[in-house]
């Protein structure tokens, strides 16, 4: 009786806050999403928006949070797998769902978010920490990501990867974007089904719209 | 030794015998309560009340049940309503009408003081239980709803939902595990109780079994109070819950408690028929049924067709019939009998024959299936996921069962036993419910009992007695132990050839034939011996595997089958000495010409209390006359 | 056709005590009625079993009208079997075709531990309830019952969480055990009360803090619980125990 337990050792605090750290990640999968948009509009359009992006002072606090709101979900996640696998040393020799609660994307939330964790690895590397190239636009000096991007998804392989790892992505998210409303406490006959609507869509668009844009970029070669 | 049956009735007028008596009361002084420790049995609705409202006080509780959590005792599952004489709907109800039709319905053969301060306590129960947080229905202004039950006049019925009773008790659980974790109570769940400890004349204590490890255990207190519930597994399909047994109070029985009328069984109308050999209990359904409902059966014998290719006049609507006034709607008692009667002449119907119609497709042809649905939808779900049959296509089958017993151990006004120290609450004792119990009187007087009554009546007792210090070591303590062990022993070691459920599907083929809904003397002289004999082949053809170490659900079935087989009997002594017909107690040889139960108030206006005289020889009756001053006497009429 | 047409063949769990490993046997039941309960049809082997001298298999029940919580068993993979709002007790046989062969083993989690063969031990709950689960009202002190008011969709709404019978289907079917839905079927109850605001903010804490001492998992919002809950306990409440869990840490001097 003596454990301490305050909001953050507790259960609902650690899946509040794995809620909070996952609500800042889709506001900026969303914004990336967006943003990368500009790919369609071309070359310059896309880089000047890199540039502006990251010559931004802010931009370092930004990425602070960012990475913040990373690492603190995926310890959580860890943690509460941890826990939760604890909770039943011994498991069922035969468990069967009843088909009216879990969903796939339910189940696989560990898994992808690992795929997304490899992925945000390798994303890093392959671009923020990729080739650099520059270009010049209306006299500046910037860096052209876009040439980076374009040459990465030539291989058909990659683009296969992305799309896997999007698609990862957007099952995830459907799930952990109903989910979060739920952790804080928002379930109410009338808004409850939108808010499953609408994460739905928010995982597909995710999915697709990341996707889209590698097939693009792929097709640009 | 005589038993003393003092009942301890306050003098004065009735509305003020229960004033003055708390008054009169001695009390135990606020810092002294800690030093007495009382031995609560039973988590039900009495048991788990008495237990929290005593620890509240203060005292050191010590609180066991059969089962792995208080909260699963088996008033649990009473489903209609707890009585109120708060007249909050204005349509004329009152405490004295409240009294008045407890002692009526109970035909007259309970206690005019103890009913009466049921009545006064009953708003008081609804009052602490909706500060608990029990939900009770309500209406749109927010107030509490009330509903009339049972026939009464007035609607004085608090519901939640079907599940009343798991509400309430859910609501004294909870304030007895807040006391569990103050520290008050100390709870021993999965315990069976083997024996009462009474040391000079006083009940001290308990003997136990743990029903996970097999320990036998000492457990000393300075009063025990027993709230184990009723008797109604004697029957062996009942209403009841699997555990539910008498064990308890038989022990007590046993120890020089007397034994308050045991014949005065409640048969309902209305359950779920039995489906086969397989079945280990029977389901109640609402009485609200017969609203609608007709009742009837094939004319012809052994007419094993569909009930829906029945025409009209081969139907017999054997209620409407004998009793055109009341038609379906008669009492319960009268219900049942005569479902039997037509099941004895061979007209029962389903594959045991044991089963009556109650036929909706006037009621649907009449108001429509809709209004049907809404008044009994949920009943209608129920039948169907248990017998698979759509009481909206065909006529559901009925059978009484038991499930109530308004017998039990004798208590005073103080609710104390003819043992010092034993007080008995709620189903386990005779109660106040004489022949016949009332809808939605059972929660009110569990709940009366162990909030309201035994709080005041047992700090008297410590108030007024000189207790000597004992502890576990005492002699008694081990000689009751040896005792229980022996018979555990003696259990485990007949090694015969008929398990302890046959032996109890035996038994409650017995008892329900012949102490059941209706009952006369040859059959009563019968089945003395006949359970005389089951008695001897039990203890001879027994057989029980396992150990005493661990669980053992076969040695605890034995157990309480032992009791049960000895109580049958002395149920039928108590039918068998009670000539005349009262509430569920109906002699044949005792009725009026209309087949009504005709009760004899010149000779039979007393609870029969019966003291054991030891394993061979005969119980002595006892009587505890009754005097109905408030109350006059009549006969019930249906007319 | 006859009713008794069914042969059963079970798996059971059997483990003699809690530090047993445990191991299925295989049982076969010829003449299975479909209008048996799933417990008379274990009754019937149980009574088999003793006439054999072999040891019959322990299991909790009590009431076997779906009210008292005590039946517990995961049948084929589901909590209480695979009707949908049903109690291992008032499934019955007719949920099967002949020659099915059916798996039955106890709940498994941490804080259920096995006593024997399909019994496990269950007071974890309890000591939730007892670390908050409660009006904190002594006997006598109440006022007239109708001095405070509830509206009726609150009244209604507390009904439907208190309607939880504490089987432990909900940490059972949990893939994280948990037990969420038992606590907050508590908390919700009182929290939608009059009666229990007064110390709505205090329950959740103690409530929550026990719960995890007892070693239930953390909700992940699958919603198994919900799904196999024989009284249809719906996740709302979860999330009004959310809700309550964090007023009660953020604004309470004592949280």
């Amino acid at each position: 009786m003596t454990k301490s337990h305050n909001y953050f050792t507790s259960s609902i605090g650690k899946k509040q806050i794995m809620a909070l750290t996952g609500f800042g990640l889709v506001g900026f999968t969303m914004a990336h999403l967006l943003g990368n948009l500009l790919i369609f509009l071309g070359a310059d359009a896309f880089n000047m928006y890199a540039y502006t992006l990251t010559s931004n002072p802010l931009i370092y606090v930004a990425e602070a949070g960012l990475v913040a709101m990373f690492v603190l979900h995926l310890v959580l996640a860890v943690f509460l797998k941890i826990e939760n696998s604890s909770a039943r040393p011994q498991a069922y020799y035969v468990k069967k769902k009843t088909g009216r609660g879990e969903t796939f994307a339910s189940v696989t939330m560990p898994y992808t978010g690992l795929v997304i964790l490899v992925f945000i690895v390798l994303h890093l590397m392959n671009f923020k920490y990729g080739t650099h190239y520059t270009t010049m636009i209306d006299g500046l000096e910037v860096r052209d990501i876009f040439r980076t991007v374009v040459e990465y998804f030539a291989n058909p392989l990659y683009v296969a990867w992305y799309v896997f790892a999007m698609i990862a992505l957007g099952i995830h998210t459907s799930h952990g974007f109903q989910s979060m409303f739920q952790s804080w406490g928002v379930n109410h006959p009338k808004y409850t089904p939108t808010i499953h609507f609408v994460s739905l869509a928010y995982g597909l668009t995710v999915a697709s719209g990341f996707s889209i844009l590698a097939i693009y970029c792929h097709l640009l070669n | 030794m005589a038993l003393n049956l003092d009942s301890k009735i306050p003098e004065g007028p009735i509305q003020d015998k229960w004033e003055k008596h708390k008054f009169n009361s001695k009390l135990v002084n606020p810092s002294n309560k800690r030093k007495f420790s009382v031995i609560v049995v039973g988590t039900g609705l009495a048991g788990g009340s008495a237990a929290a409202s005593l620890a509240e006080l203060g005292y050191n509780v010590k609180s066991f049940c059969i089962s792995d959590s208080p909260r699963r005792a088996h008033s649990i599952a009473a489903q209609g309503g707890i009585n109120g004489a708060k007249n909050y709907p204005n349509d004329g109800d009152s405490v004295w009408r409240l009294f008045y039709d407890t002692v009526k319905g109970g035909d007259y053969r309970s206690r005019e003081a103890n009913v009466y301060r049921l009545a006064q306590v009953a708003n008081n129960i609804i009052d602490q239980c909706t500060a608990q947080g029990v939900p009770f229905a309500r209406d749109y202004g927010g107030y509490l709803d009330n509903r009339s039950f049972g026939g009464a006049q007035v609607s004085r019925t608090f519901y939640a939902k079907g599940q009343t009773g798991q509400q309430l008790l859910l609501g004294a659980y909870q304030s007895m595990m807040r006391q569990v974790n103050k520290g008050k109570i100390k709870l021993y769940t999965r315990r069976e109780i083997l024996d009462i400890v009474v040391i000079d004349g006083k009940a001290r204590g308990v003997i136990t079994r743990d029903i996970i490890t097999g320990d036998i255990e000492r457990h000393v207190s300075d009063a025990v109070v027993l709230a184990s519930g009723g008797y109604g597994n004697v029957y062996y399909l009942s209403t009841n819950a699997m555990a539910s047994n008498v064990g308890a109070a038989w022990k007590a029985y046993k120890k020089g408690a007397g034994f308050a009328n045991p014949c005065f069984t409640q048969i309902h109308p209305t359950c779920i028929p039995v489906s086969g050999d397989h079945q280990s209990k029977l389901t109640l359904m609402s009485e609200s049924l017969r609203n609608d409902g007709r009742v009837w059966v094939p004319k012809e014998k052994d007419d094993k067709r569909h009930p829906n290719e029945i025409s009209e006049d081969e139907r017999d609507y054997y209620l409407e019939r004998i009793y055109p006034s009341f038609g379906n709607l008669v009492p319960r008692d009268v219900a049942s009998r005569n479902a039997k009667l037509q099941c004895d002449e061979g007209k029962g119907v389903g594959e045991t024959g044991l089963a009556v119609y109650l036929d909706f497709r006037d009621a649907i042809k009449r108001e429509g299936e809709d209004t049907i649905r809404a008044r009994y939808g949920n009943l209608f779900e129920m039948y169907q996921r248990i017998t698979d049959e759509s009481p909206y296509k065909q006529p559901m089958k009925i059978y009484p069962a038991i499930h109530y017993t308004m017998g039990g151990l004798w208590v005073d006004y103080n609710l104390q036993s003819t043992i010092p120290g034993l007080h008995v609450l709620g189903e386990a004792n005779f109660s106040d419910h004489g022949a016949n119990r009332l809808g939605a009187s059972a929660l009110m007087q569990g709940l009366a009992d162990g909030y309201f009554i035994i709080p005041y009546t047992l700090g008297n007792y410590f108030g007024t007695n000189e207790l000597s210090k004992v502890d576990t070591t005492h002699p008694e303590f081990q000689k009751c132990e040896d005792k229980a062990k022996e018979q555990i022993n003696k259990l485990l070691g007949i090694n015969g050839t008929r398990t302890a459920d046959d032996f109890h599907k035996k038994l409650g083929r017995l008892i329900w034939n012949d102490v059941g809904m209706s009952r006369n003397e040859a059959g009563l002289k019968k089945v003395i011996s006949e359970v005389q004999k089951l008695k001897q082949e039990f203890w001879s053809d027994l057989k029980v595997t396992g150990t005493a170490v661990g669980v053992n659900a076969e040695l605890e079935k034995a157990g309480r089958i032992a009791d049960f087989i000895e109580l049958g009997e002395l149920m039928a002594r108590d039918a068998l000495a009670r000539p005349e017909s009262c509430g569920g107690h109906f002699r044949e040889e005792s009725q009026t010409e209309e087949n009504e139960a005709l009760r004899d108030d010149t000779n039979f206006a007393h609870s029969a209390v019966w003291e054991f005289k030891g394993a061979s020889t005969e119980p002595e009756r006892h009587k505890e006359e009754l005097t109905f001053e408030n109350v006059p006497l009549t006969q019930r009429s249906y007319k | 056709m006859s009713n008794k047409d069914m042969t059963i063949h079970l798996k059971v769990w059997r483990q003699k005590d809690r530090k047993d490993a445990g191991r299925f046997e295989d049982y076969t039941i010829p003449n299975v009625s479909k209008d048996m309960s799933f417990l008379e049809m274990l009754d019937v082997l149980n009574e088999k079993l003793v006439l054999d001298s072999k040891e019959p298999i322990a299991f909790d029940h009590d009431c076997r009208e779906g009210i008292c919580g005590s039946c517990s068993l995961m049948i084929n993979g589901q909590a209480h079997g695979p009707e949908k709002a049903t109690t291992s007790c008032q499934l019955h046989m007719r949920s099967f075709s002949d020659d099915d062969t059916i798996v039955v083993e106890p709940w498994r989690a941490r804080a259920f531990p096995v006593l024997k063969d399909l019994m496990t031990d269950r007071s974890s709950f309890d000591k939730v309830i007892a670390s908050g689960g409660f009006v904190s009202v002594n006997t006598g002190n109440a006022q007239d019952a109708n001095t405070m008011t509830v509206s009726k969709e609150n009244a209604d709404l507390a009904m439907d969480a208190a309607a939880c019978i504490g089987c432990g289907a909900c940490v059972a079917s949990c893939p994280n055990a948990s037990a969420m839905l038992f606590a907050s079927a508590k908390i919700s109850q009182m929290a939608l009360l009059p009666q229990g605001k007064v110390e709505a903010a205090q329950r959740a804490s103690e409530m929550v803090k026990t719960m995890d001492e007892e070693g239930f998992g953390n909700c992940t919002n699958h919603a198994e619980c919900e799904a196999s809950c024989p009284k249809e306990i719906n996740l709302s409440n979860i999330a009004r125990m959310n809700r309550e869990f964090f007023k009660s840490k953020i604004f309470s001097k004592k949280g």
